[in-house]
């Protein structure tokens, strides 16, 4: 820390003007002012967290910037939402307003004790002088002044036992949180990050979900709890999107399903994971087995077999069979979360240590209404908790994923963009929210843009942890190295995410088409005279599709220290050159299997699948950028 | 010209006599007699028969069948000689297009002209455009299951039958949309009435009716059904259908394309019948949990279709849209901009306020109910030994933000308990209110939004209190509870019996008056749905059934000495055990090489990845119904791929087609 307190007491407060300007510039997400009641005494947000006077106090030098960071940040997230707010109003989601304002309200319940860390910044904020003029920020203000968010001050605990403190508003959601973390500790951002609570006095431990509010999920925690947040790596978190055939395919007990299950290459994994995802309706893993069951209130464990349904969990009763309609129901999801329990076998003497535990989040002490069940290896164990994950967030998990996967990727580059924004506002527009400027000279790939920043960001993703193969399109943009040799040994490129075929073989048939069936030959019919083309799909000459090697992906690239500049315009660097043009798709590869992929050009992938998710589907993080750069543009035109 | 003749009469070229008879299959029809060469084209022999019978009429749809050989002469530029046709075939001139009597999904009848000369894929087509239903290649047609002649004394009453068949689409267009309907059917109203019936779900079925109706007992019952489909590449008249026959029209493939409840009323209605009789029949099973949401949602859906709540065309009027988005944003300004109307609206908040009984169940106690002084405020709970110690503190009060409640309501005996599972960090703690009658809906309703955290100013508030005002009236059956008969032509006098909700297993399981409890309950979490999110809810349930989706044959599997059924589903083969029920084995599309038919011995074999062989013949259907469900599947999933581009008929032929030629 070299700079004088005097500084840093400066851009604090510029800091806290800034976001003052921002917060009240969200004309359509204004929080109700606070209830006039006196606050109840139940309230109480001791926790982890103080309020802000308090925490600013008690905090140590080194959490000071800590803190500033959050504050660029909650800038950056309040700039975020309202664009966001004028993205939803432009794209007819009037329900987004009644859905935030119920996410208000639900917080609004829990907000006595946070009001307290309002006020606080609130009154500080009346000592500070006029925030400066800045030309970059200086937004147009509607009139109405409303509150100022309310904000905690988390402990998160990393994975070297070193602490973090961290500011959280009652609005962000797991994902964000996890965003100024990557921020705040230069990890490599792939998608195993997780906040995960534990509670130790249950023993049982789980991940957020990156959509739960994280206020939310602490505010049921009692005030002298020893619960924690650990901001950690977790492979189980996505482990179904990565490799769908274990928890899709598995034949249970069965070996040699399993060694085939590991080879299953990229193209199948992923239209396995549209079937069950994208569907009408998300498809939820077959699942059933005996497990043990821990009885109310005893330390003894019984086995029964259990059957995992899109409605809850369920048991065959005794003397039954394991047909629907004898099924009894043990539980539903919609009350309850899951959780890992650790070391079950010693505290309450279960058969192992491959333990979950599903509770009511409210619940936290000893209770007969937890109920303990037990796996016998952690694999069974693992397929339950993802299923029971499945069955219970549904399709949101997978869009958790597809954002979780974009900003592993995107980390490095939108960092990097960030800081050219103001310069060289034209860059983002390559979003698909333009759409029709490819100033980087692409070829005309119709939408290629959400294709290549979810590859890129695949590539990220599984670069840091195993040794995956990206999934194909190579258009990288903003990595600017040497197009990769070996093209023509690169599989074909893969359809987009959702917008793929379905399946590799099925497609064969329509080989059959091409060559007029050289297979078995149908017998003729009676009467019919010409030999008719015979239905086979024999295509002996069709090779499998060409394994996946190729080069490893490119180095991964660090993102950028947290950049408070990214706020004060004219402390900017020069802006970093443009990324150069793209490689050139690759040359599809003469052995592509499935001939009809090649007759059709590439489904464009569609953007406005379900509008309902802001954000949803990596796609957004794209609009947003280029939302902000149109937002950073007129800005400039008000001033000038 | 065919027919040179000497002075003497005798024909001098190669001409004979051809025998034509005018009409549809029958052997007393008309005939007319043309003198032909075997040169001579089909159009010149149309033309002829037109001219020789010498009536006004439109004949443009008339082509003539050969009944020896079950075809068309379609090709108008063949020859007589080209096409094998001597003198001794019979010949009949009639109409293409043929009435038959369609059973939709939704059990009703329809008639409607149907190709009989064209593949049965491109007649589906048509019927699907007709009706205006998007992806046709979903559907098919199965023949009507033979009559079992019943006793005389159960007279079947007079079911209405809808008539489309004068209605004539003009061909390629998709039919313009007038007063919220394809325009063909707003011609009439009595085509406007058979839009209605196809849009809009039907009122429950009579619970005894539903007793009645077949259904399937064992695995090999359920493969019955799927003996009947009609070959999709051959015509109507090629399979034995003859006009005014009976057909079912029915979703065949469970792949369902893009479902948009905003441009698929019918395709949505249709498809939440069929998924609704397919568990109303037990053709798919389901746990008693599951039943009770899919009964809440027939109710809610009833309820919505019947009280005219069908919700306006949406999406018909973007701008109406941006106006609503424009209107609702303008609403939040104002809300945040007066912060004395929020804080009026926030003082306002309605309590409820009341002498109730309390139980709460404890061990070691025998203590019952007790009477107290509640006091209902945003989501929290409190109560008082008396009015008077109100101010004061209260024995308990309980937050009832993620409760669980739990009707306990017993009409007959005027029993209106609510049950509350009260999370704490301790816990869940149970308490009993006990209402009376008339407190009752208020209560409920506000203890409900409160487990969802929404207070009693939500603007659901009042709508659930009336949803629960009409539950309970249900209950009181016979009584005729007020209001709740809808106006509809088949709600029934005595109002609605939940025995039409669920399947008949559970009519012989529950008592009506047990079953009216958990419908209630689980209608809960869908009474806010509109019409046509609960149709995509209903479907969405029934598609995450287990067993979903799967058509059963009965097969031999090469090798094996007894029958065992194969499911066939969207992506994967099952082998299941036929005495048992249990999966075998499961083979999946994506892993499939290729598949044979062979067509003489009746069997089908597949080729899987890493040489795994399958062989099987079928017992129960046709091996084609086989071959075609297999390759229909695999057509279904490359849709995704040529999202947007006409339907490839001739690759959905070319998959499912057999051993005929093209």
């Amino acid at each position: 820390m070299g700079e004088s307190s005097e500084d840093i007491d400066q851009m604090f407060s510029t800091l806290l003007g800034e976001m003052d300007l921002l917060t009240q510039s969200l004309g359509v997400d204004t929080l109700p002012p606070p209830d006039p009641n006196p606050p109840r005494a139940e309230f109480n947000y001791s926790v982890g967290f103080k309020d802000l006077n308090e925490s600013l106090n008690a905090l140590e030098d080194q959490d000071l910037d800590a803190l500033m960071a959050d504050l660029v940040a909650d800038i950056s997230e309040a700039e975020q939402r309202t664009i966001q707010a004028q993205k939803e109003s432009l794209q007819n989601q009037h329900h987004s307003a009644s859905l935030q304002a119920s996410i208000f309200s639900g917080a609004a319940s829990l907000g006595y004790g946070t009001n307290v860390a309002a006020t606080g910044i609130s009154q500080y904020e009346d000592d500070l002088p006029p925030p400066p003029a800045d030309p970059v920020l200086d937004l147009p203000l509607p009139p109405p002044p409303p509150e100022p968010l309310s904000q905690l001050v988390v402990k998160v605990h990393m994975n070297d036992n070193s602490t973090k403190s961290l500011m959280v508003d009652e609005r962000q959601l797991a994902r964000d949180v996890l965003d100024n973390l990557f921020e705040k500790t230069h990890c490599d951002c792939n998608v195993d990050w997780c906040l995960y609570e534990i509670y130790p006095e249950l023993q049982i431990e789980r991940f957020f979900e990156d959509h739960e509010n994280v206020v939310e999920v602490l505010s049921d925690w009692t005030r002298d709890t020893e619960n924690k947040i650990l901001f950690l790596e977790k492979e189980e978190k996505y482990a179904v999107f990565k490799n769908p055939q274990n928890f899709y395919l598995d034949n249970r007990g069965k070996k040699e399903s399993k060694e085939t299950n590991e080879k299953m290459n990229a193209k199948n994994k992923e239209s396995l994971l549209e079937e069950s995802f994208c569907g009408t309706s998300i498809i939820v893993p077959e699942l059933e087995g005996a497990l043990y069951l821990k009885e109310d209130g005893k330390k003894s464990w019984k086995r029964r077999y259990f059957l995992l349904r899109a409605s809850g969990i369920y048991y065959v009763p005794k003397g039954k069979t394991k047909t629907s309609r004898d099924l009894a129901c043990f539980i539903q999801f919609e009350n309850v979360n899951i959780y890992y329990g650790t070391q079950h076998k010693m505290k309450y003497k279960a058969p192992t240590d491959y333990c979950f535990v599903l509770k009511h989040p409210q619940i936290q002490k000893e209770s007969q209404y937890i109920k303990y069940l037990c796996c016998d290896d952690t694999r069974t164990l693992n397929q339950w908790v993802m299923g029971i994950r499945i069955a219970k967030y549904g399709k949101t998990l997978y869009d958790n994923y597809q954002r979780a996967v974009a900003k592993a990727g995107l980390a490095s580059r939108w960092t990097n963009l960030g800081t050219v924004n103001a310069a060289a506002p034209a860059q983002p527009s390559t979003g698909p929210k333009t759409g029709t400027t490819q100033p980087n000279g692409q070829i005309p790939q119709a939408t290629h843009s959400v294709s290549a920043v979810l590859q890129e960001a695949q590539r990220h993703a599984e670069t840091s942890k195993d040794k995956k193969p990206a999934l194909g399109n190579h258009h990288d943009p903003a990595v600017p190295r040497a197009p990769h040799a070996p093209k023509s040994s690169l599989p074909p490129p893969p359809p987009v995410r959702r917008s793929s075929d379905t399946s590799g073989s099925p497609a064969t048939p329509l080989k059959a088409k091409g060559t007029g069936g050289g297979g078995l030959p149908a017998p003729p019919d009676d009467f019919l005279p010409p030999p008719p083309p015979p239905p086979p799909l024999d295509d002996p000459e069709l090779p499998p599709p060409p394994p996946d090697f190729m080069e490893p992906p490119p180095d991964f690239v660090p993102p950028p220290p947290p950049s408070y500049a990214g706020i004060a315009g004219s402390e900017l660097p020069p802006p970093p050159p443009p990324p150069p043009a793209p490689a050139p798709a690759p040359v599809p590869d003469s052995a592509r299997p499935p001939p009809a992929v090649a007759k059709r050009p590439p489904v464009p992938p569609k953007r406005q699948e379900n509008p309902g998710h802001p954000g949803g589907a990596g796609g957004g993080e794209q609009d947003f950028m280029s939302d902000l750069m149109k937002a950073l543009q007129k800005k400039r035109g008000n001033v000038s | 010209m065919a027919g040179m003749k000497t002075a003497s009469g005798d024909y001098i070229d190669s001409s004979w006599e051809l025998r034509v008879f005018v009409g549809e299959e029958d052997p007393e029809a008309e005939s007319v007699t043309l003198r032909v060469t075997g040169e001579s084209h089909i159009g010149g022999v149309l033309l002829k028969i037109v001219e020789q019978i010498n009536r006004k009429q439109d004949w443009s749809d008339h082509a003539i069948w050969w009944e020896q050989k079950r075809q068309w002469l379609l090709q108008t530029h063949w020859t007589l000689d080209k096409y094998g046709i001597l003198a001794d075939a019979r010949l009949f001139f009639g109409p293409q297009h043929r009435p038959v009597i369609l059973r939709l999904p939704n059990r009703r009848a329809l008639r409607l002209r149907a190709s009989f000369s064209q593949p049965l894929f491109q007649a589906v087509a048509a019927i699907c455009r007709l009706l205006s239903i998007r992806h046709p290649e979903e559907l098919s047609l199965l023949r009507a299951p033979e009559k079992k002649e019943k006793k005389k004394k159960e007279k079947e009453p007079e079911e209405e039958l809808y008539d489309l068949s004068k209605v004539v689409l003009a061909g390629g267009v998709a039919p313009a949309l007038f007063r919220g309907m394809p325009a063909h059917f707003s011609d009439s109203a009595q085509t406007e009435a058979c839009y209605h019936m196809l849009s809009r779900p039907q009122p429950p079925p009579d619970p005894l009716l539903l007793q009645r109706l077949p259904r399937p007992s064992s695995l090999s019952d359920k493969t019955q059904l799927h003996s009947r489909w009609l070959d999709s590449s051959r015509c109507l008249m090629q399979q034995g259908i003859k006009a005014g026959d009976a057909l079912w029209l029915r979703f065949k493939y469970y792949s369902f394309f893009d479902l948009d409840p905003k441009t698929d009323p019918v395709r949505l209605t249709q498809l939440y019948e069929q998924a609704r009789w397919d568990l109303l029949l037990e053709e798919i099973d389901c746990t008693e949990e599951e039943m009770m949401v899919f009964a809440a949602l027939q109710y809610h859906i009833n309820k919505l279709s019947q009280s005219g709540e069908v919700g306006e065309p949406a999406g018909t009027d973007p701008g109406l849209d941006d106006l609503d988005v424009a209107l609702s944003n303008l609403e939040v300004k104002l809300e945040g901009s007066a912060p004395t109307d929020v804080l009026d609206s926030l003082t306002t908040i309605p309590e409820l306020k009341d002498h109730l009984r309390i139980f709460r169940p404890r061990k070691l106690t025998l203590k019952g109910y007790r009477q107290h002084w509640v006091v209902f405020k945003e989501t929290t709970l409190s109560y008082y030994k008396s009015q008077d110690e109100a101010p004061g503190d209260p024995i308990q009060q309980l937050n009832l933000k993620g409760c669980e409640v739990v009707p306990d309501v017993n009409v007959s005996g005027q029993k209106f308990c609510i049950k509350l599972l009260v999370p704490s960090p301790e816990g869940m703690s149970e308490i009993y209110l006990r209402c009376q009658d008339q407190q009752y809906a208020r209560w409920m309703a506000g203890c409900r939004l409160a487990s969802k955290g929404r207070t009693m100013a939500d603007s659901s508030y009042t709508s659930e209190v009336q949803a629960i005002l009409a539950f309970l009236s249900l209950q009181r059956t016979g009584s005729g509870g007020p209001g709740n008969h809808p106006h509809g032509p088949d709600a029934s006098a005595e109002g609605l019996n939940p025995y039409g909700l669920v399947a008949p297993r559970f009519q012989r399981k529950f008592k009506a008056k047990q079953l009216t409890p958990r419908i209630l309950e689980a209608h809960q979490n869908v009474a806010q749905l509109s019409l046509a999110e609960a149709q995509l809810r209903f479907i969405q349930a029934w598609q995450s059934l287990p067993d979903f989706g799967i058509s059963y044959v009965m097969v031999r599997f090469k090798g094996s000495r007894k029958d065992e059924i194969l499911g066939i589903a969207n992506n994967r083969l099952i082998r299941i055990d036929l005495a048992v029920g249990d999966v075998v084995k499961t083979w999946r599309f994506s892993n499939m090489r290729q598949w044979n038919v062979n067509w003489d011995i009746r069997q089908v074999a597949i080729e899987f990845d890493e040489h795994i062989n399958v062989a099987f013949s079928c017992v129960s259907a046709s091996c084609r119904i086989v071959h075609e469900y297999i390759g229909g599947y695999i057509f279904l999933s490359t849709r995704e791929r040529a999202r947007g581009e006409e339907l490839d008929e001739d690759l959905f032929l070319q998959l499912t087609g057999g051993h005929e030629a093209f």
